[in-house]
C-alpha cells in the first residue's frame, strides 16, 4: 500500500463536477424556500412569478426535488468518491463505469427537470399517486438512481481490488463508512425503483390505466425513510472520520463507529411503515413492528453521539479546555469547516428528539400531517447534512480547486451563522404550528380557517425561511468565488482524515466482515416487509386512475 | 490511522459527553412527554 496517495488532477476533476451539480441544484431549489415561508407569513409571491412558475405547489416540488433528492444525491457521491479512492490510496478501479454512473445522473437530472419546470410534475418530492406527473419526471428520477448505484458499482469493485492487495488490513473508516451508505441505499432505492418501474412509469406512459396508491406508498417509503440514513451516514462519515483531526484531537473510538455503521446497515431500511401509521390498508401489527425497529435505531444514533462528543471533548481538552464543559469553548469554532459541523450536531440533538416523536405509534398522531413535519427534516437534511455538507465544502472545494477559500474564516463564519439562526427560528416555529395543528404542504396564506393563535408563528416561518435563504446564497456566493477566482492564493490542503486513539487494526474483526451483515440485512428486511409486500401484491387493485391536481 | 498511546488517552475519560447525553436524555423525555400531554388532552378513544 501507498504510504499516502496524490489524487490526480482528473480525480479532483470529476469529484468536482459532482459537487457543481450540487451547488446549481441547491441554488435553484432553495429560490424557492423563501417564497413558501413568506407565503405561509401571508405575502405570497407567486401570483408575481406567472406564468414563470404557476404556484405554491410548483415551487414546493422544484424545493424538495432540488434540494432533498439532487443536491443531496450529487454531492454525496462526489465526497464518497474521494472517500473511496484517498482512504484506500488507489485509483477507481474502472473510473469510466463511474463517469457512466455520473452522467446518467446529469442525464437524469435534466429529464425530471424539464417538466417540473413546465409544471407538467408538480406531485412533490414524495411524487404519490393517484397524482400523476409527466412521465420523463419518473424517467428521470430513475436515471439519477440508477446512475448512483453504477457509481456505487465502481467503488465496490475499487473495493475489491484493494482488498486483493491488502487482506487483514481493516478498511479505512471514511472509505468504510461510504461503502456502506451505497450499500444501504441500494438495498432501500429497490422500493422507489419497484414502485416506478412496474406502475408508476407505464401507468404515465398509458400502458396501464390506473395505479394501487396504497402500494405505491409502501413501496415508496420502503425508500422514504432510508432516503434519511442516505444523506445523514455521508455527514457521520466526516463526523467521525474528519471532524476529530480538524477539532485537534483523535477519534475515540473506532470500534464503536464501525458498530454503529453496521447497524445503520441493519437497520436503517425495515421500518418505513412508521410513515403509514394512518394508512388504512396497512396492520396495526406490522405498523406496531416498524415502530419498534424505528426505535431501534436510536441506538447507533446515541452510538453516534456518544463516539463523536467523545472525540470532540478529546480534543477540547487537548486545546485547554477544563471543567466538566469547559472544554466545548476550547473547540476551533472560528474555523468555519469545525463551526458548521458542530452547529449541525446541536440542530441534529433537537431533530433526533422529533424522530422519536414521530416514530411512536400513538403520539404520531398529534404530528402527523402537519407543519411539524418539515419542520423535523429541516433539523435533519438541511441542518445535519446540508450544514454538514457546508462545512466540508470550505475544505474540500479549495483542496480540489488548490485555491484558498475566496472569503475569510470570518465571512464564513457569518454564513454558517446565518444558516443556523434562520433554522432556529424557522423550525422552531414550524413545530410550534404544527401542534397547534396546522397542515403541511398547504398554502396556509390562501387557507380561510387560520386562527390567531397561528399567525405569530407563521410570521416567525417567513422570517427564519427569509434569514436561510441568505444564509444559502452566502454559501454559494463562497464555493462559486473560490472555484471560479482568477487571482487567487494557491494552497495545499490535505484530506483531514482523523486518527484514531486506538489502533483500527485492533478493531475486532467481526467489524470489517461484509457477508454475516449482508446476510442480516436481506434477513431482516424480509420479515419486516416480505409478508406485508406479499399480500399488498397478491392484491393489487390498479384502479385509481389519477390525474393533475394542480 | 495510527496508533497513538500514551498516559492522556489512556486516562481520558469523557466525563462531559456523558453530562450532555444525559442533557439529551432528559430533554428527550420533557419534550416528548409534552407531544403525549398534547395527545391526552385532545381526548381518548377506545
Amino acid at each position: 500500500m501507498l504510504a499516502n496517495y496524490e489524487v490526480s488532477q482528473a480525480e479532483k476533476k470529476f469529484i468536482g463536477w459532482h459537487l457543481l451539480f450540487a451547488v446549481i441544484a441547491v441554488a435553484i431549489g432553495s429560490l424557492f424556500g423563501p417564497l413558501q415561508a413568506l407565503e405561509h407569513a401571508g405575502l405570497d409571491l407567486y401570483p408575481y412569478l406567472q406564468p414563470l412558475f404557476a404556484s405554491y405547489y410548483q415551487g414546493l416540488t422544484l424545493h424538495g426535488v432540488l434540494n432533498a433528492l439532487v443536491f443531496t444525491t450529487f454531492f454525496i457521491t462526489g465526497f464518497l468518491t474521494l472517500t473511496t479512492i484517498y482512504g484506500l490510496k488507489r485509483p477507481l478501479r474502472y473510473p469510466k463505469l463511474n463517469a457512466v454512473g455520473f452522467w446518467m445522473m446529469v442525464v437524469g437530472l435534466v429529464v425530471t427537470a424539464i417538466p417540473t419546470l413546465l409544471d407538467q410534475a408538480s406531485v412533490l418530492y414524495t411524487f404519490y399517486p393517484p397524482m400523476k406527473a409527466h412521465w420523463s419526471f419518473y424517467l428521470g428520477l430513475t436515471l439519477v438512481v440508477v446512475g448512483s448505484w453504477i457509481e456505487g458499482w465502481g467503488f465496490y469493485f475499487t473495493y475489491y481490488a484493494w482488498r486483493k492487495e491488502n487482506p487483514g488490513v481493516r478498511t479505512p473508516l471514511t472509505t468504510f463508512g461510504g461503502l456502506i451508505t451505497m450499500v444501504m441505499w441500494q438495498f432501500a432505492t429497490l422500493g422507489v425503483a419497484t414502485e416506478i418501474l412496474t406502475m408508476l412509469l407505464p401507468w404515465s406512459l398509458g400502458l396501464i390505466e390506473g395505479t394501487d396508491p396504497q402500494l405505491a406508498r409502501t413501496y415508496f417509503w420502503f425508500t422514504g425513510h432510508p432516503l434519511v440514513y442516505f444523506w445523514l451516514l455521508p455527514a457521520y462519515v466526516s463526523w467521525y472520520g474528519m471532524l476529530p483531526k480538524q477539532a485537534g484531537g483523535k477519534l475515540f473510538s473506532d470500534s464503536l463507529a464501525r458498530f454503529a455503521f453496521w447497524l445503520f446497515l441493519l437497520l436503517s431500511v425495515p421500518l418505513g411503515f412508521h410513515h403509514q401509521y394512518v394508512d388504512p390498508g396497512v396492520p396495526a401489527g406490522w405498523k406496531f413492528l416498524h415502530a419498534v425497529l424505528t426505535y431501534s435505531v436510536f441506538l447507533p444514533s446515541m452510538l453516534t453521539a456518544f463516539t463523536v462528543i467523545a472525540s470532540l471533548e478529546y480534543a477540547g481538552r487537548k486545546r485547554g479546555g477544563k471543567g466538566l464543559l469547559g472544554w466545548i469553548r476550547a473547540l476551533p469554532w472560528a474555523d468555519p469547516v469545525v463551526s458548521a459541523q458542530l452547529l449541525a450536531g446541536i440542530l441534529f440533538f433537537f431533530g433526533g428528539i422529533g424522530g422519536i416523536t414521530n416514530a411512536s405509534y400513538n403520539v404520531n398522531l398529534v404530528v402527523h400531517n402537519t407543519a411539524w413535519v418539515p419542520g423535523h427534516f429541516h433539523l435533519t437534511v438541511a441542518s445535519a447534512v446540508t450544514l454538514s455538507f457546508m462545512g466540508i465544502s470550505y475544505w474540500l472545494v479549495p483542496y480540489l480547486t488548490g485555491k484558498k477559500l475566496g472569503v475569510s474564516n470570518k465571512v464564513a463564519n457569518i454564513q454558517v451563522w446565518t444558516w443556523f439562526v434562520g433554522m432556529v427560528i424557522f423550525s422552531n416555529a414550524m413545530h410550534v404550528v404544527g401542534l397547534l395543528g396546522a397542515p403541511r404542504r398547504t398554502p396556509l396564506g390562501l387557507a380561510p380557517y387560520i386562527p390567531e393563535e397561528w399567525s405569530g408563528h407563521l410570521l416567525r416561518v417567513g422570517i427564519g425561511g427569509t434569514i436561510m435563504f441568505v444564509g444559502m446564497y452566502m454559501y454559494v456566493y463562497i464555493v462559486a468565488k473560490t472555484a471560479w477566482a482568477k487571482n487567487y492564493e494557491p494552497v495545499e490542503i490535505e484530506v483531514p482524515l482523523a486518527d484514531s486513539i486506538h489502533d483500527p487494526q485492533e478493531t475486532p474483526d467481526w467489524l470489517d466482515k461484509w457477508v454475516p451483515w449482508l446476510i442480516g440485512t436481506v434477513a431482516l428486511l424480509l420479515i419486516a416487509y416480505g409478508p406485508q409486500l406479499f399480500d399488498q401484491i397478491s392484491n393489487i387493485a390498479l384502479n385509481a386512475p389519477g390525474g393533475k391536481v394542480w | 490511522m495510527k496508533e497513538q498511546k500514551n498516559s492522556e488517552t489512556d486516562e481520558f475519560e469523557p466525563k462531559g459527553t456523558m453530562v450532555i447525553l444525559l442533557i439529551f436524555v432528559l430533554t428527550l423525555i420533557l419534550l416528548w412527554g409534552s407531544v403525549y400531554l398534547i395527545l391526552l388532552s385532545r381526548g381518548v378513544t377506545v
